[in-house]
């Protein structure tokens, strides 16, 4: 009776095209837009060379430092148009360029057309030429007044020297930074709380006050415990081809980088999953309504625990870890998260298995008050 | 009149799906419009940055204080796992470590090296180039060996400035803002308008409701054109409340021309997603396949199109797609409009393309709406 249950009850799941669409098609389809909207992000907030102008007048011509010093910078920073000023201001005025420079009267000055990162690279290269002779004067002044014989040409080699030399700086910077990656580990979390919907619908299907089917289900000489269980594990195997086909879609078409521990990113995905089914299973029976009722109040919690744990802008879960501790260690889409951001940003695995227990509370939780809901449950009349 | 007012009293079922749509706008457009440093003087970006003095020399808080003026400093635990994620999640772009003996390294001729921990974006690389200066400046004072005078010669020198003009009389500030909330309402419009229209057209599809009103003396035409005006007005309502919306939160800055261009585009975008919503309508007969397909047409156009991540971040070739769909020309007109100095006929003729392209959309999808819904008539 076991196994002719679990058969019928995939083959129920399965044939529910709604169910299919949230818990498989949906975080595909939103997987695939994600990576088509964020696929440039990151590589677009990187210093990438922009372009400027320079108004090429003989007082220009004739600053031999500010010459050599863009000259030296269109190599990595910039890429410049030298032009007349009319020209600068029209490329200005459509936007081509970031800002030109022009030097008149003695006076260096930078035109933009707002304030901007970029707008403030190019002033602090400027202001850098006007340090290097800034500096280049004062160390003459200390020449002059300890009465040594002065060589500006050997003082300015001196300075330029000391300020070209390269600054040693031991840079620690962590390898794995690419924040995108969360959104695709929330997505993996949204489906495994969307698998609630799999195990509510298939709870549904045995509660006597829920479904016809539930009611003759109720009278049949079974015994509740072997019911519930295959419903549940049927639910799972569902829920379990859905979140590994959407694993695998992110890996081998979107390209996600889970880290290099494989068999605890399946471990998570297996306990996040069941955290989904129970979370599911407590809805059902908990909440006496009509089935819609109850997907809509699932779709929501998992909406609101995607939202605080990053879906919609992956500085929210930041926030809420930083402020509002507690939400997040009690909402399973940020644990699931969290988990697998640890798996992928830090070499140890503590915060990764404070979150595995934190699951396994959760779903253990679920069940226990799915079971004080559901014992002995006696109906006179329907 | 029956037919009029049974769609407005289908339509009150999913008031609170129009809620939600409306609380997203303003949520998210709310979120973005905090910040307002716009002026029409230089002001430079300040990347946000963390310092960890472990010297605690006058020479470490010095750099610190010269950090502080450029840059905003941010204060954290030091607890090593919250500054990672820090790092991360961007709350800093740039973690600068001075180490131990750092002040002395420098008297004694025995640098010590700081260490960093960057994101690698633009404002990290901006924040280390502002600790390169200060280190080289430093570097050329280095053969003095008195703390208080060398402090002394690199706060002299860092005060060098090029005096920058800004050219442009716009206040990119809230025209960023003003496109921010019209690229994002184009989600809020589209998906308010096709779900909604789409469902209530829906109920009128039931068995039995098209089996009576078949039978009935009232006229076919009559019937479709009321229930046209009545999805047209739901559609205009939710315009207007979302214009309202936008001038309460974006205030003084939307009774202007260019808020007045803001709100045509998006009037003209509004009967569009109407389009589309009786398109739908008359295609699918399933209500819960039509929840499905509105989550797609939304969230797809919105994320392909540049509602949610702004255009100059997507990929050329997305950008391509995009041009098959309304909302990429929406969107570009708001984005068009957000740079727009001068308002004249001849600046104005890519923003009327704009809206010419969306009206030709709105025309094609009208035809095919009218073509579906005949062959279906003949099919009943």
């Amino acid at each position: 009776m076991f196994w002719h249950n679990l058969k019928y009850n995939l083959m129920f799941l399965f044939k529910n095209k709604n169910l299919i669409f949230w818990t498989f098609a949906f975080p595909i389809i939103m997987a695939t837009l994600f990576n088509l909207a964020f696929s440039d992000i990151e590589k677009n907030e990187q210093l990438n060379k922009f372009n400027i102008a320079i108004v090429d007048n003989t007082e220009y011509q004739n600053d031999e430092v500010l010459k050599t010093t863009f000259q030296k910078l269109e190599k990595d920073i910039f890429d410049i148009e030298y032009t007349n000023i009319e020209k600068a201001k029209e490329l200005l005025e459509e936007k081509e360029i970031v800002g030109y420079l022009e030097k008149k009267e003695n006076n260096i000055n930078i035109n933009i057309n707002k304030n901007g990162i970029e707008e403030t690279i190019f002033k602090y290269v400027v202001d850098e030429i006007m340090i290097i002779n800034s500096v280049s004067k004062d160390l003459i002044n200390d020449e002059i007044a300890s009465n040594n014989q002065i060589n500006y040409e050997e003082i300015y080699q001196r300075v330029l020297n000391k300020i070209n030399e390269e600054i040693k700086l031991n840079d620690t910077s962590p390898s794995n930074l690419s924040y995108t990656m969360i959104e695709y580990y929330t997505l993996i979390a949204m489906t495994c709380l969307y698998g609630g919907i799999i195990g509510m619908t298939s709870t549904n299907n045995m509660l006597a006050n829920m479904s016809k089917k539930g009611s003759r289900v109720a009278v049949s000489p079974i015994k509740k415990s072997k019911l519930l269980l295959s419903s549940t594990i049927a639910s799972y195997i569902v829920e379990i081809i859905g979140v590994a086909l959407l694993f695998l879609y992110t890996i081998f078409v979107i390209g996600v980088d889970y880290g290099d521990k494989i068999f605890p990113v399946i471990l998570i995905a297996l306990i996040g999953s069941l955290a989904g089914l129970t979370f599911g299973i407590a809805i059902a029976t908990l909440i006496k309504k009509n089935e819609t009722t109850k997907v809509g109040i699932i779709i929501s919690i998992t909406m609101i625990c995607s939202f605080l744990s990053g879906m919609m802008g992956i500085t929210m879960k930041y926030i809420v870890d930083k402020n509002f501790r507690i939400l997040n260690l009690i909402n399973p889409t940020s644990m699931i998260t969290d988990g697998l951001y640890s798996l992928y940003y830090y070499p140890t695995m503590e915060r990764y298995w404070f979150n595995i227990i934190s699951l396994l509370i959760f779903s253990t939780v679920m069940i226990l008050v799915s079971l004080v809901e559901l014992r002995r449950q006696k109906y006179d009349s329907i | 009149m029956t037919v009029f007012k049974y769609f407005f009293k289908v339509m009150k079922e999913y008031k609170w799906t129009i809620v939600l749509y409306t609380v997203l706008l303003v949520g998210f457009a709310g979120f973005n419009l905090q910040t307002s440093d716009n002026s029409t003087n230089f002001m430079a970006s300040k990347p946000d940055i963390l310092v960890i003095d472990n010297d605690n020399s006058k020479l470490s808080k010095n750099l610190e204080s010269y950090l502080k003026e450029n840059a905003n400093l941010k204060e954290l635990e030091n607890n090593e796992e919250k500054i990672n994620d820090a790092l991360f999640y961007r709350d800093v772009s740039l973690i600068i470590e001075i180490p131990k003996g750092y002040s002395n390294g420098i008297i004694n001729n025995d640098k010590k090296d700081i260490v960093i921990k960057s994101t690698g974006d633009k404002e990290a690389e901006y924040g280390k180039m502002l600790l390169e200066r200060y280190l080289k400046i430093s570097n050329v004072y280095e053969d003095i060996k008195n703390e208080d005078l060398i402090i002394n010669k690199i706060n002299k020198q860092l005060e060098s400035s090029v005096q920058v003009t800004i050219k442009s009389k716009l206040n990119t500030t809230e025209l960023d803002k003003m496109a921010f909330f019209y690229n994002f309402a184009n989600y809020s419009l589209l998906a308010g308008c096709v779900f909604v229209i789409s469902t209530v057209l829906n109920s009128f599809k039931t068995k039995e409701i098209k089996k009576r009103t078949v039978v009935s003396s009232y006229n076919y035409k009559k019937y479709n054109s009321n229930l046209f005006k009545a999805g047209t007005i739901f559609g205009i309502v939710l315009w207007l409340l979302y214009l309202l919306i936008s001038v309460i939160l974006l205030g003084s800055s939307m009774i202007t021309l260019h808020g007045l261009l803001f709100a045509i585009n998006s009037f003209v975008f509004m009967i569009c997603a109407t389009q589309i919503a009786f398109l739908m309508g008359n295609l699918i007969n399933n209500k819960e396949a039509l929840n499905s397909v509105v989550n797609i047409i939304a969230l797809g156009s919105s994320f392909l199109c540049g509602a949610f991540v702004p255009m100059q971040f997507l990929p050329d070739s997305v950008l391509k797609i995009a041009h098959i769909l309304p909302s990429y020309w929406f969107i570009k007109n708001n984005e068009f409009i957000k740079e727009l100095e001068v308002i004249n006929v001849q600046t104005l003729e890519p923003y009327i393309t704009n809206i010419i392209i969306i009206i030709i959309f709105i025309l094609i999808i009208q035809i095919v709406t009218n073509i579906i819904s005949k062959k279906k008539r003949k099919f009943d």
